[in-house]
């Protein structure tokens, strides 16, 4: 099978600090997402303007431990028992394809949706994923994010990074060679952001 | 496995005599105990003494073992590896070895596990809380299974109750672009406290038996297991010599882009993944025996995917049903235990019948119950010239042993859904 070249059209990425989240959100949108929802979204639209591109054919995220605040709201309220009661919020939120799902319901988009929760291998996933829809025709774009939070009992440290590839040469910051898999996640990681 | 039994013959006659594993809270820590569940009927001991893996492990990775070394086993990949090469793993006693609980490392080390869960170790978390565990990610217990049986490369789908699913699709791709040879592809999900609790929390569960596609339906009853499939080429099948069960002949992922736990009212996630899976396929929807639904039982996923399915079939709808009533929802697992569900029906020439329904629904498709309908449904089906072949040169259905092509559909949280086509080889 004849494999298309994928291209790395544009990175995002975030530091510790947030950004004014008043720009993308309402208040009461505001409220409702924990903080990696909103620096999750927040890197998607960066990613997707530097790109020009309104609407991806897929979105694909990694994550090694999803919205870890949330889970520990929902144990924490299933737990302590009392008048602690476990919220649906939270625990909606604490499924990992929530940040995809999100993404997708805020861009209103049908296509390819998919998510890896595999510390070591979950950005690495996500973006072998993306390449192969891109490189066997599925997908023309796709939107692929690593999204974590700290949270020390487990070992989760704080990720927003987002990336726009492209079956297009037009533009492209770089080429997304099939070799780049065999790096380790933290190298792959690095040879996106240098390209910042 | 699930809660109608530990491994394929099990499950088969369970299956055949209409038997459903679900029943009270026996295994699981919960305090909601007035809420039937489908249990896998083994203990984390049990689990531990069938596999050769430290009971200490998080269940979904016991449960993972567990069908992954009977998976390994029929796909009769020992003959592979030539006897220089066949030791043991490391660490994996002779006693393992012998009885094919191990493998031989030239054997799991060529192959790549794909894996779908969500509760990964929860099960411990929850149990050492406010301490977690350390195997608490949904990769961590993935990683337990794959180490325990040395798998070189692992990685694990995230997609709540289609994760199964999408590994299928991410193995397929992998296989598609020459990434990979072979690649065992499944999911496993344990029952824990945490997702009862989340399930409730949402009040989507029933205190009832389930009821997919019912008027009566109001919820669904959770479960737990594990199922995995061998996937590989054709070519590779035939240089081994190796006889395939089935072909995975299309697939389809698509978002429903409506909401985080509720689906769209004109099914549009799923129309679009089961649309995308006939495309895959080269397959037209007339071609199509038999669908296994996602039919939760609750009142808008049934709604929601009958709406789908009357977009995909029009009048002339296949049977459909639920097998959810044997199992309970087994969430991440339900894409790969249903699949292996669909596969046991293909080989052995039965349908599944759903259990427990009784009451039309304007709203929903009429489930296949018995083989009587079932007779009827596919007798009409071969009325049609179209229905006589399909593209792919395979036999006009003669009967339900003449189904070629089966449709197997998962659909998540998030609008995350996804359907496979399964055909006859």
């Amino acid at each position: 099978m004849s494999l298309r070249p994928v291209y790395i059209r544009s990175v995002a990425s975030l530091g510790a600090e947030n950004p004014d989240f008043r720009q993308l959100f309402s208040p009461l949108e505001a409220r409702r997402m924990g903080r990696l929802l909103k620096r999750a979204v927040w890197t998607s639209r960066q990613a997707l303007d530097a790109a020009g591109l309104a609407m991806p054919d897929a979105i694909i995220t990694g994550t090694d431990f999803g919205c870890t605040v949330q889970s520990e709201n929902f144990l924490g309220a299933l737990k302590q028992g009392g008048d602690a009661t476990p919220r649906p919020t939270d625990f909606m939120q604490s499924t990992h394809n929530t940040i995809g799902s999100l993404i997708a319901i805020q861009l209103g988009c049908h296509g390819y949706n998919a998510t890896y929760s595999h510390k070591g291998n979950s950005f690495r996933s996500a973006l072998r994923d993306a390449w192969m829809q891109i490189s066997l025709g599925e997908a023309d774009t796709a939107l692929v994010g690593w999204f974590d939070e700290e949270f020390p009992q487990v070992g989760a440290v704080d990720r927003a990074v987002s990336v726009v590839l492209s079956a297009s040469a037009d533009n492209a910051l770089a080429r997304l060679e099939a070799a780049s898999f065999s790096l380790t996640e933290e190298a792959l990681l690095g040879t996106v952001l240098e390209l910042l | 496995m699930s809660a109608i039994g530990c491994g394929q013959a099990e499950t088969l006659a369970a299956l055949r005599e209409r038997r459903s594993g679900i029943g009270p809270v026996k295994y699981l820590e919960t305090t909601l105990r007035d809420f039937p569940v489908g249990e896998v009927k083994l203990s984390n001991a049990q689990l531990a003494a069938r596999t050769g893996a430290p009971a200490h492990w998080p269940r979904t990775s016991l449960m993972s073992i567990l069908a992954l070394q009977e998976a390994l086993q029929q796909a009769s990949l020992l003959a592979e590896v030539n006897t220089a090469e066949g030791e043991a793993l490391p660490g994996a006693s002779a006693k393992l070895f012998a009885e094919g609980r191990a493998f031989p490392a030239a054997l799991t080390a060529a192959l790549t596990l794909v894996s779908g869960t969500t509760v990964g170790g929860m099960d411990l978390s929850e149990q050492q809380y406010p301490a977690y565990s350390a195997w608490h990610s949904c990769g961590a217990s993935t990683d337990l299974a794959a180490k325990f049986l040395g798998f070189s490369e692992a990685t694990t789908l995230s997609t709540a109750c289609s994760s199964a699913a999408n590994a299928f699709i991410y193995a397929a791709n992998l296989i598609r672009c020459g990434l990979a040879e072979r690649v065992v592809a499944g999911g496993a999900e344990s029952l824990s406290d945490y997702h009862l609790n989340g399930f409730n929390s949402l009040m989507i569960l029933d205190r009832e038996w389930c009821r997919p596609f019912d008027a009566s339906r109001a919820g669904l009853n959770l479960g737990e297991g594990a199922a995995f499939l061998v996937l590989e080429t054709e070519e590779s099948a035939l240089q081994r010599g190796a006889k395939p069960l089935a072909v995975l002949s299309g697939w389809g992922n698509a978002c429903d882009a409506f909401h985080q736990t509720a689906s769209s009212e004109n099914g549009e996630g799923a129309f679009l993944a089961m649309s995308k899976a006939l495309k895959c396929a080269g397959l037209q929807p007339s071609d199509i025996g038999y669908v296994n639904a996602h039919g939760t039982g609750t009142p808008n996923n049934d709604a929601s995917e009958s709406t789908a399915l009357r977009r995909i079939f029009g009048d002339r709808i296949p049977p459909v049903s639920s097998t959810k009533p044997y199992t309970g929802h087994t969430t991440s697992a339900s894409g790969s235990i249903e699949a292996v569900f669909c596969l046991l029906a293909l080989q052995h020439g039965f349908l599944l019948p759903e259990l427990n329904w009784k009451q039309a629904d304007p709203a929903c498709v009429l489930p296949y119950v018995s083989d009587v309908q079932c007779a009827f449904q596919v007798a009409r089906q071969s009325d049609r010239p179209e229905a006589a072949g399909n593209s792919r040169g395979q036999s006009p259905l003669k009967g339900v042993n003449g189904i070629a092509n089966v449709i197997c559909n998962a659909f998540g949280f998030g609008g995350n859904d996804s359907a496979i086509i399964l055909s006859r080889v």
